[in-house]
């Protein structure tokens, strides 16, 4: 029996009301009714944005789905660095967006200001390529992460979360609500549409390391990985797919060979509509180069990538609500709202529970 | 002429009006949003009653009802089906008691003794005394973020489709699936080897 079979069964007992139980309930609707002007509705009053106790997933549209990781992957490395940054001057562009358009800044106090989008991103192939290949982690061994997020429904809340994948992605640990620490079997599962990171690993060695090729390969891709009969985003325009594409396995710095990350950068600077906007703030609030897409169409939502504007390490994402998102005829979330994520630890550890 | 056999008190509901238009009804005539009530109160009871036991079910309900009404004038018209909606108002207010619900599920997983389930017991032949599978699951589910246990149990306890459970919750049909395929993946992962293929791997790995 699967386990949705057996999550019906649970409580399944529980009986429907019938009109007496639900005698007092449905008076008060009929007071309430009775008392209502006819012809209006009462509360023009805006819903907050989101809904407290109910935490949107951190994986909104999938962008970027799972851990940004350095893995082993040192931070120093840096030798080609300095003469990396002499190359950059970062141009400000006070007036809005490269194009010009309609959408709204990001924050609605502060004018935003954008980088040079090709210079910024040459600079971070750059910076990549200097680092060091990183060593193999044993299938046995752990990925160890540590993040924050901040939900969109206007409270600030930053809810922290720690979590331990086994590379071979055969099994999970974490802490649950109890304090307990608990290790999990995942057993293998064709409907996936994330990978473990030893797949992660693997997928990204076989892709091109030349932008041209690089960018074709991913805008041509239905998703992201091959499990096309799950893809939602037939209609995804190409230029999106790429930038969603690209961004995923930027994610994966853990297992991330440095000439295919510098691929990416260069084949982002090819994508038309992206654009890099300083001084975007991850979750912990860390200030860095806010690397997004700009559609064609219309822009609703805009999702960052934040990363360090040295050393090109992925801090986290922003995603801000350019308009009101409207859902079931209510405002669920209004314009300038954001879901903003922060990494906090990423690591390979030889054992769950390990921070380092 | 045989007499219509409503339910008590009941509003006559024709069946053949679609709940957008009851709604839109309801904006002059307010006393027609009873027919809503007539039609998915009783649903909505029993699945607060899942959640968080008899005693609260009631509250939740009305509570459900009085905010749907007080917000009726905000209700996309083109939605015909209004069991979204009421599900998405009454998760709200179930998920202030969350406390409350993982502390059942806590207890279940632990003890294997269900508290909601013995609310209703004298009303109903229930089994109170859980089953093993029933304790992992009840693990499981003390264990999943709201949101994705929200998008769980809409589909496993309400029967909602992906659709509905984004319209519900109001996020997109892709973050419902990736909710939803994580809360079963954890949820799986708690029934301990009940994929057959994940033992098998298991010993030769």
């Amino acid at each position: 029996m699967d386990e949705l079979s057996a999550l019906r069964e649970m409580r399944a007992q529980a009986p429907e009301a019938d009109a007496d139980r639900l005698g007092p309930a449905r008076e008060r609707l009929m007071a309430a009714a009775r008392t209502a002007p006819a012809g209006t509705a009462s509360g023009r009053r805006r819903l907050r944005p989101g809904r407290p106790g109910f935490p949107r997933s951190g994986d909104r549209g999938r962008i970027v789905p799972a851990g940004m990781n350095r893995g082993r992957i040192a931070l120093a490395g840096m030798a080609g660095l300095a003469a990396a940054l002499a190359l950059v001057a970062v141009q400000v562009a006070p007036t809005g967006p490269p194009g010009g358009g309609d959408g709204a800044p990001a924050t609605p106090t502060v004018a935003a200001r954008y980088a040079e989008t090709a210079v910024v991103l040459e600079r971070a192939a750059l910076v990549a390529e200097s680092r060091p290949v990183a060593a193999t982690p044993r299938p046995d061994q752990w990925q160890y992460r540590r993040y924050v997020t901040v939900q969109p429904n206007g409270d600030g809340e930053v809810q922290e979360h720690e979590e331990w994948l086994r590379y071979d992605g055969r099994k999970n640990a974490g802490y649950d609500l109890d304090g307990a620490f608990r290790i999990q079997d995942v057993p293998p599962d064709p409907g996936d549409d994330d990978l473990s990171p030893e797949k992660y690993a693997e997928r990204l060695r076989r892709l091109p390391t030349d932008p041209d090729e690089l960018l074709a390969h991913v805008t041509g891709d239905r998703h992201w990985i091959d499990l096309p009969r799950e893809d939602p985003g037939g209609a995804e325009p190409s230029d999106a797919r790429a930038f969603r594409v690209l961004s995923v396995y930027l994610g994966q710095r853990a297992v991330m060979p440095p000439e295919l990350e510098a691929a990416i950068y260069r084949a982002l600077a090819r994508i038309p509509g992206v654009a890099v906007e300083l001084g975007v703030r991850d979750a912990a609030g860390r200030a860095g180069l806010g690397v997004f897409h700009r559609p064609a169409g219309e822009e609703r939502e805009r999702r960052y990538l934040v990363l360090e504007p040295d050393t090109f390490r992925y801090l986290g994402s922003r995603t801000v609500w350019l308009r009101d998102e409207v859902i079931g005829g209510e405002v669920a979330f209004p314009a300038g709202s954001a879901y903003v994520t922060a990494e906090l630890a990423s690591t390979i550890v030889d054992r769950p529970g390990q921070r380092s | 002429m045989i007499a219509h056999t409503g339910r008590a008190g009941a509003a006559e509901d024709t069946g053949d009006v679609g709940d957008a238009e009851v709604i839109r009804r309801s904006l002059e005539e307010p006393d027609a949003f009873a027919l809503l009530f007539d039609r998915y109160a009783p649903e909505i009871h029993r699945y607060a009653i899942r959640r968080l036991g008899d005693s609260l079910a009631d509250d939740v309900v009305a509570d459900t009802f009085l905010a749907a009404f007080q917000r009726r004038d905000r209700y996309d018209l083109t939605r015909p089906d209004a069991r979204p909606w009421l599900y998405g108002i009454a998760g709200n207010l179930i998920g202030r008691h969350r406390r409350v619900e993982i502390r059942s599920y806590r207890a279940l997983a632990r003890t294997g003794a269900d508290e909601v389930a013995e609310s209703y017991a004298d009303r109903v032949d229930a089994r109170v005394s859980a089953s093993a599978v029933q304790k992992d699951l009840a693990g499981a589910l003390a264990g999943l973020s709201a949101g994705d246990r929200e998008v769980l149990l809409l589909v496993a306890w309400a029967d909602l489709t992906y659709d509905e459970v984004a319209e519900a919750v109001g996020i997109p049909v892709g973050t419902v699936r990736s909710r939803l395929h994580r809360a079963r993946r954890k949820t799986r992962a708690a029934l301990g080897g009940a994929d057959p293929t994940a033992t098998e791997e298991e010993r030769h790995g």
